[in-house]
C-alpha cells in the first residue's frame, strides 16, 4: 500500500489541532534544523519551530499525562523566547535522540524529572533563537542588537515605537550565528515562571477535544482484543478459533506470544466473541503463588540472608550492645495496581514501509524496542506517535501493550486498536512490587543510637531492563536485545544506572543517628513489577516514617520534637517540618474523636512535611484533613505545583485506605473499581498545601507527595486508639 | 437492529445490535471521543452522558434503550461556539491533570446545576461522588462547581437590585 505520509499523519492531527509532524529519521539521526524556503517554517533547535505565518511550535519532549509538562516546559521556554505560553502549540515529541531524559539516557517521563532536566536546556534554546531574532531584527534596522529588545513575540527598535513579529524575521533569523553563551534572564524577571497562570490544556481537556490514545482513528480501523492467561506463564494448548471466527464482524483469531488475540470491525463485536472464545490453558509452567507465599518467601529470604549493606555508619552491633534497649518491627506492604482511568490501549498499523503506533505511552523508544521484538521490523522502520495520556503513573514505562499492538497488527495488515478492559487492565497490570521491612534500633535512653532496616523484595530495573537496553542502543541488532538486557542488569553502574528501586527512600536516611546499618536482601518471586508513582520511596517511607514513629513513642518524646531533634542538621527537612506543625497547630487540643500523625519525607528531591487528621467513622477510617509543607526549589506554575501534591496525597490515600492486589493460586482476585477502589470524592480531605519559596533549583513535584501521607495516616490511628499497623492497607478494626 | 436517536440535537440513524453500548455507538459509530471508556461497569462515571435529561453510564446503557431518546454529550453542552458555564469554570480553575475523567465529572455536574442551581456542598460533594479521578482534582471540581453556583446567584442579586 502506498501512503503519502503528511497525508496519513494529517489524520492524526493532535489536540492542538495541529498536524503531529513525525520527523523522518534514517537510523539514528537527529532532528534537521534550519530554515525552510517552502514552508516558511525555522527550526533553531530540536524544540522549537517558528513559521513565516507567526506561529510557534514547541516539541514536547515529555509527555503530558496529568503532571503538567504541557504547560511548565512551555513556560520554559516561552520565559526566553519572550512569548506568551499560550501562543505557543506544543506537540508531541517523535523518537529522536535530541529527546532522551539526560539522566536516563532513554526518552522517558518519569522519575519527577521534567522540569529538572529541562529547566537548563529548554530556556537556553528558548534565549537562543530569541537572540538570533533580535540580531535579524538590529541588522533589518541597522542598529545594535543590545539596543533592541524582544517581547511578547515581537522584537522593539530601540526607538521603543518600532517592532516586527517573530515570523517575520524567521528567514533573516536563520542565517544568523550566535557567539559565546546567551545569558538567561535573573528571576527578578520572570514574566510567566512562578506566576500563577493557566493550563494549556485545560480547554481541550474540558471540552472532549484532547486526544488520548484511546480516541486515535484511521480509516479502515478495526479493533482487537487480547485474552492473556490468568496464570502468568500459562501457554495456548487449544482455542474454538472457527466457531469464533464465524461471529459478527469478527475478521479473524489467533494465538500471540501474550494470548489469544479477536480482531474484529466493531469494539463490542471483538467484545462479544472473546466472551465466547474457549481456550485451553496449559499451567504447567504456570505462577501459582499466593500472597501469602510471596510473604513466606521474603521472610525465608530475610532469614537466610542478612542482605547486600546499602549504607552502614559506625557499627550497629556495637550499638545494640551498648544500649539499653533495642524496638524490632516488620512492616510489609502489598502488590499494588495502577489504575490509570485511561485503560491501556495502543493502535499500530504494519506497511510495506514500516509500522506505524499510536499509543499513549510514557517511554516512547521503548515501545519502538516492544513492537520490534514481535515483528521482523527493526526500531528505525517503527514510528511511535505519542497522544495525552490518561493517567501514567509509572504505568506506561512498560511497553507490553505497544507490544500486544504491533503483533497483532502485524498479522492484520490494516490499522489496529487494541483496547484493554477494566478488568484486563487490573489483573495484567505489572505491579508496585509487595515489599517486606525488618526495623531495628537501639536506644539509650531517650537518645536514638542505632537504626537497622533490612528491606526485602524484588527491584525494578530487573523486570525493565528488558527493553531499556536495546533502547539505549538502538542500531544493536535485534538478536542482540536479550544478551543487551542482561548485560545491561551484570554491568549495573556502567551500562545501567545502579538499581535503587528498592532502596530508595530508605538510603538516604536523613536523621542524625550514629550508627546507621541499611541491607537489601533481593528476591523476586516472578510477579511483573514496574515502576508506580513514587517508586521505593512508596515503600520505604511507610518503614522510615512509621518506625520513627514508633521510636518517639518508646523515647517518650513527642513525634514532632523527636525528629525536630535529630533532623537539626538538615536545614530545608527543619523547614517544612516546622512550617507544616506550625499551620496544622500541632500544640493545640485534637478535635474530640480525631487525632493527628506526622510524617517528614523527602523524594525526588524535593521536600516534604504532613500532619494528617483522621478518625473512625461508622467502622471506616476517615481522612478529616492533609496540612503539608513542601520544598521543591524554584517554582515554574504554583497552581500545578499544588495540584501535583494534592494529586499525590489523594494517590497515597487511596494506597493507605485500600490499595491491595492479592493472588490466588497465581490468579489476580481484583478487577475493576469495587474490589481495588479509588478514593472518591465524598471521602476526599481538605488538603492544605504551603510552598516555600526558594531560589533552589527545581526539583520533583509529581511524586513526593505520595510517601508521607501513608505514614502519617498510620501514625494518626495509633495516636488516635493506641493500635500500631505495620501492614497496609491500613484497617478501621486493627 | 435499526436505531434512531437525537444526539446533540441531531437526528441519527443507524444499524446495529442493539445490546452494543451506548458508549461505543458514540465514540465509534457517531465520532463523538469526548466520552470516555473507564470502567465498563458504571463505577467510575468517564462516560457520563445525559439521556432525556438524566445522567447515565453510557458503557453500562445498551443502545437500544437510548433508541429515540435524547442524549447530550460534552460536545453538545455548549450552545454553539459558545461553551457551558461549568467548562467556563474548569478551564478558569484549572481542573484538569490528566483529563481523562472530566468529560464524566462536567456532565455529573451539569445535570446537578439543571436540576438544582444552588446546590450546597453537600449537595455537590452527593452528586459528584459516582465520578472518579484517578489525579486527585476532586477540591477544584469543587471550587469550579461552586464558582459557577456563585456567579449564577450573584446574577439573580445583581437582577434584583
Amino acid at each position: 500500500m502506498a501512503m503519502n505520509r503528511r497525508n496519513f499523519l494529517k489524520v492524526s492531527a493532535g489536540a492542538s489541532g495541529s498536524l503531529m509532524v513525525s520527523v523522518t529519521l534514517p537510523g539514528c539521526a537527529g532532528i534537521q534544523t534550519g530554515y525552510e524556503p517552502d514552508t516558511g517554517e525555522w527550526r533553531p533547535d530540536a524544540w522549537l519551530e517558528l513559521t513565516a505565518d507567526d506561529e510557534v511550535f514547541f516539541t514536547l519532549a515529555r509527555v503530558e499525562m496529568g503532571q503538567g509538562t504541557y504547560t511548565g516546559l512551555t513556560t520554559l521556554i516561552a520565559e526566553e523566547l519572550e512569548i506568551q505560553p499560550e501562543r505557543i502549540t506544543p506537540r508531541f515529541a517523535p523518537v529522536a535522540p535530541e529527546y532522551r531524559n539526560p539522566l536516563y539516557k532513554l526518552q522517558l517521563t518519569g522519575g519527577s524529572t521534567s522540569v529538572a532536566t529541562s529547566w537548563e536546556p529548554l530556556r537556553t534554546a528558548g534565549a537562543e533563537a530569541r537572540q538570533m531574532l533580535v540580531m535579524a531584527a538590529a541588522r533589518v534596522w541597522n542598529v545594535e542588537a543590545t539596543e533592541c529588545r524582544a517581547s511578547e513575540g515581537r522584537v522593539v527598535h530601540p526607538n521603543g515605537i518600532d517592532s516586527m513579529a517573530y515570523g517575520q524575521l524567521v528567514e533573516l533569523a536563520a542565517k544568523e550565528v550566535l557567539r559565546g553563551d546567551i545569558a538567561l534572564k535573573p528571576q527578578s524577571e520572570w514574566k510567566y515562571i512562578g506566576k500563577q497562570r493557566g493550563k494549556l490544556d485545560a480547554r481541550a481537556k474540558s471540552t472532549g477535544t484532547a486526544v488520548y490514545g484511546i480516541d486515535v482513528d484511521l480509516p479502515d480501523m478495526v479493533y482487537g482484543v487480547v485474552s492473556r492467561p490468568p496464570r502468568r506463564g500459562g501457554r495456548v494448548r487449544d482455542i474454538n478459533a472457527d466457531q469464533v471466527r464465524a461471529m459478527t464482524g469478527v475478521l479473524d483469531v489467533f494465538e500471540i506470544e501474550r494470548g489469544v488475540a479477536v480482531v474484529a470491525d466493531k469494539y463490542w463485536r471483538a467484545r462479544k466473541a472473546q466472551d465466547a472464545l474457549k481456550i485451553d490453558w496449559d499451567f504447567s509452567d504456570a505462577v501459582s503463588l499466593s500472597t501469602g507465599d510471596v510473604f513466606d518467601s521474603y521472610r525465608a529470604a530475610a532469614d537466610d540472608d542478612p542482605g547486600e549493606s546499602e549504607r552502614s555508619e559506625g557499627s550497629f552491633a556495637s550499638a545494640m550492645e551498648e544500649g539499653d534497649r533495642v524496638v524490632e518491627a516488620e512492616y510489609a506492604q502489598p502488590y499494588l495496581a495502577h489504575a490509570t482511568l485511561e485503560p491501556m490501549n495502543a493502535t499500530a498499523w504494519y506497511r510495506e514501509d514500516g509500522m506505524e503506533v499510536w499509543a499513549p505511552t510514557q517511554a516512547p523508544d521503548l515501545g519502538r524496542i516492544a513492537a520490534a521484538r514481535v515483528t521482523n521490523l527493526g526500531p528505525d522502520d517503527i514510528t511511535i506517535n505519542t497522544t495525552f495520556l490518561g493517567g501514567g503513573f509509572g504505568r506506561r514505562l512498560t511497553q507490553d501493550y505497544i507490544e500486544e499492538a504491533a503483533a497483532v497488527a502485524y498479522r492484520v495488515g490494516r490499522p489496529v486498536k487494541v483496547i484493554w478492559s477494566r478488568e484486563e487492565d487490573t489483573r495484567h497490570d505489572l505491579y508496585r512490587p509487595a515489599m517486606l521491612h525488618r526495623m531495628k534500633a537501639s536506644l539509650s535512653g531517650a537518645e536514638l543510637t542505632g537504626w537497622h532496616h533490612q528491606i526485602v523484595g524484588p527491584q525494578i530495573l530487573d523486570w525493565y531492563v528488558r527493553n531499556a537496553a536495546p533502547a539505549q542502543y538502538p542500531w544493536a541488532p535485534k538478536f542482540m536485545y536479550d544478551t543487551l538486557g542482561s548485560v545491561g542488569l551484570m554491568a549495573e553502574g556502567i551500562a545501567t544506572p545502579k538499581d535503587h528501586s528498592a532502596i530508595e527512600g530508605a538510603i538516604e536516611y536523613p536523621y542524625r543517628v550514629p550508627n546507621i546499618d541499611i541491607r537489601h536482601t533481593h528476591t523476586d518471586p516472578g510477579i511483573p513489577i514496574t515502576w508506580w508513582r513514587s517508586v521505593g520511596f512508596s515503600h520505604n517511607g511507610f518503614a522510615v516514617e512509621t518506625f520513627m514513629d514508633e521510636l518517639a513513642h518508646e523515647a517518650g518524646e513527642d513525634p514532632y520534637q523527636f525528629r525536630r531533634r535529630l533532623i537539626a542538621h538538615e536545614p530545608r527537612h527543619l523547614e517544612v517540618l516546622d512550617r507544616v506543625v506550625k499551620l496544622a497547630d500541632w500544640q493545640s487540643p485534637v478535635p474530640e474523636g480525631r487525632a493527628w500523625g506526622l510524617a517528614l519525607f523527602r523524594s525526588f528531591g524535593t521536600y516534604v512535611a504532613q500532619v494528617v487528621e483522621a478518625g473512625i467513622e461508622n467502622g471506616a477510617i476517615r481522612v478529616y484533613k492533609v496540612t503539608c509543607s513542601v520544598d521543591c526549589g524554584q517554582v515554574v506554575n504554583p497552581r500545578i505545583v499544588e495540584d501535583q501534591i494534592e494529586g499525590g496525597i489523594l494517590f497515597g490515600l487511596t494506597a493507605a485506605l485500600y490499595g491491595e492486589i492479592t493472588l490466588e493460586n497465581g490468579e489476580v482476585q481484583q478487577s475493576n473499581f469495587h474490589d481495588y477502589p479509588l478514593m472518591r470524592q465524598y471521602e476526599r480531605p481538605e488538603v492544605l498545601v504551603d510552598i516555600v519559596a526558594s531560589s533552589e533549583s527545581p526539583t520533583g513535584v509529581g511524586e513526593p507527595g505520595v510517601p508521607p501521607v501513608i505514614p502519617a495516616l498510620g501514625n494518626a490511628l495509633f495516636a488516635l486508639n493506641g493500635k500500631r499497623q505495620r501492614s497496609l492497607p491500613l484497617k478501621a478494626n486493627a | 437492529m435499526a436505531v434512531s436517536l437525537t444526539v446533540n440535537g441531531d437526528e441519527r440513524s443507524l444499524n446495529i445490535e442493539g445490546d452494543t453500548p451506548l458508549l461505543w455507538v458514540l465514540r465509534d459509530e457517531l465520532g463523538l471521543k469526548g466520552t470516555k471508556f473507564g470502567c465498563g461497569a458504571g463505577l467510575c462515571g468517564a462516560c457520563t452522558v445525559h439521556l432525556n435529561g438524566q445522567p447515565v453510564r453510557s458503557c453500562s446503557t445498551p443502545v437500544e434503550m437510548a433508541a429515540g431518546g435524547d442524549v447530550v454529550t460534552i460536545e453538545g453542552l455548549g450552545e454553539g461556539s459558545r461553551l457551558h458555564a461549568l467548562q467556563d469554570a474548569w478551564i478558569e480553575h484549572g481542573v484538569p491533570q490528566c483529563g481523562y475523567c472530566q468529560s464524566g465529572q462536567i456532565m455529573s455536574a451539569a445535570h446537578l446545576l439543571a436540576s438544582n442551581p444552588a446546590p450546597s456542598r453537600e449537595e455537590i460533594v452527593a452528586a459528584m461522588t459516582g465520578n472518579l479521578c484517578r489525579c486527585g482534582t476532586y477540591s477544584r471540581i469543587i471550587a469550579a462547581v461552586e464558582s459557577v453556583v456563585a456567579d449564577t446567584s450573584d446574577g439573580a442579586q445583581g437582577g434584583a437590585a
